[in-house]
């Protein structure tokens, strides 16, 4: 149904998609996560053509909707999009949001069109709000109001950019069980999302976008249980991540120290977790220190929610090395106290870089 | 550096609070070396504001305790609890230096 090949946006220097190629098949409901900042709302703005694509090419049954000889508001008719925040017309009726288009664009009759809003709005569980207006509709109404206009035009396909988001959490379910009864009704579907447990639950198919490419796609089942590649699992499991870097030994430890409290304070950490944490770091960076005018460093900070572990990574350049060796410290006072709140202790040479990965005790 | 200083008959009381890090231990080392070459021999740090300590603050207390030797004085600690007292116990420094639940009890303490 819509076959994309090789598809790039660019916004200015910056590329935003690099090189996507994806086809979706009707009927199929795709789910499209990732990380923010990594394409993709302007993926999907770039399929309806919100947004000029840069490169590459997007068929829609064999139409090469690229192609400037293309009827760009006939392709938008066939696939519609809901927003963030909703886009209605506020100076509009709810009947008349979802009579505007049929009426001008299809050429559909009032009634017929109104007959049609009805039934969709019944669809929605909003039939009692046909005469009023936007503003005086919760957030959650706004938004299914939203999916029925769309509805109203009889897409081949929509396109939701993370239809929750800009929700209070209370109105999620409303919105997610009405995007529940179109996949069940066959309603072909892309939706780029947050809410986790709904993509594994209502799609065909996952996309997991990371920057500027699909990284890796599968069946909710391959990406949410058994994902293959490093970034998708990290996303999965929920990590979040706060990396240091230093290149000299005059580095600013007070902002280090702010930075990691701010990252504890995020995660929720308790006390003795957030002790421990900054033990480590620390005492590492005082072994660190003699080696620091000649090699870069890199600390990362891990935590998963779902294992509830954090994890600290220390990163640095130079020669084979493992700055823990016992042969190698003046005195094992900081390793003591860095064994003491590490459950595990492992170094490895990789990429020519030097790892020291610890996994703090549990609490 | 937040630190106070009292003098009592056989002891200066030095009272720290916050983090005792690789940020602040030297500007302590320095304080008690100052307080050394002032003449004071005897210290008792109460540690009831401390929340943090690394092996950089131990290492203060370590070159402290050794000076103080030296001139036949005493370091004295009171008042080491919660995740600063773990430190203490994991470093084997609980076995190193005298310590105290509270002020008063090191004071007597320095009277023998």
């Amino acid at each position: 149904m819509i076959k994309i090949d090789h598809l790039s946006k660019s916004f200015g220097n910056l590329e935003v998609l690099k090189d996507i190629t994806v086809e979706i098949k009707a009927g199929e409901v795709i789910s499209i996560i990732g990380p923010s900042g990594t394409g993709k709302s302007t993926f999907l703005r770039c399929i309806n053509l919100l947004d000029r694509p840069s490169g590459g090419s997007i068929r829609i049954d064999g139409v090469d909707i690229l192609d400037p000889k293309a009827d760009v508001p006939k392709v938008r008719q066939k696939m519609n999009m809901v927003f963030q925040s909703f886009n209605l017309f506020s100076h509009l009726s709810v009947m008349d949001n979802l009579t505007l288009g049929p009426i001008k664009l299809l050429g559909m009759s009032k009634e017929d069109a109104g007959s049609k809003a009805v039934d969709l709005l019944k669809l929605v569980g909003l039939a009692e709000k046909a005469e009023s207006y936007p503003d005086e509709l919760s957030g959650g109404q706004k938004q299914r109001v939203a999916i029925a206009r769309c509805m109203a035009m009889d897409p081949k396909i929509i396109l939701f950019d993370e239809p929750t988001s800009a929700l209070d959490p209370t109105m999620v379910s409303e919105v997610l069980s009405v995007i529940r009864r179109l996949a069940k009704a066959g309603m072909t579907m892309a939706i780029v999302t947050h809410e986790m447990d709904f993509a594994r639950d209502v799609s065909n198919r996952v996309l997991y976008m990371d920057d500027g490419i699909i990284y890796e796609e599968g069946t909710p089942e391959q990406i949410f249980v058994h994902p293959q590649k490093e970034k998708t699992k990290t996303f999965i499991n929920r990590v979040r991540s706060f990396t240091y870097h230093i290149a000299s030994p005059d580095y600013d430890l007070y902002a280090m120290n702010a930075e990691i409290e701010t990252f504890c304070d995020k995660q929720i950490l308790a006390v003795k977790q957030r002790y421990n944490l900054l033990l480590i770091v620390e005492e590492m960076l005082q072994i660190y220190n003699p080696f620091l005018s000649k090699a870069l460093l890199d600390i990362n900070l891990a935590y998963s929610e779902k294992k509830e572990s954090l994890e600290v990574v220390f990163e640095s350049t130079g020669e084979a090395m493992n700055v823990l060796d016992k042969n190698l410290l003046s005195d094992e006072l900081g390793l003591t106290l860095i064994q003491s709140v590490t459950e595990s202790i492992d170094y490895q040479r990789l990429n020519n870089k030097n790892r020291v990965t610890l996994i703090l005790k549990k609490q | 550096m937040p630190i106070q200083t009292s003098k009592e008959t056989t002891a200066l009381i030095v009272t720290i609070t916050g983090k005792m890090d690789a940020l602040t231990a030297p500007e302590y080392e320095k304080k008690f070396s100052e307080l050394i070459a002032e003449g004071e021999i005897s210290f008792i740090v109460d540690f009831e504001q401390v929340d943090y300590i690394s092996s950089a603050g131990l290492r203060v207390l370590l070159a402290t305790a050794k000076r103080v030797k030296a001139v036949n004085g005493k370091l004295l600690l009171a008042n080491i609890t919660g995740v600063v007292k773990d430190v203490f116990e994991i470093s084997g420094f609980c076995t190193l230096f005298p310590t105290h639940d509270s002020v008063a009890s090191a004071l007597s303490a320095s009277l023998g």
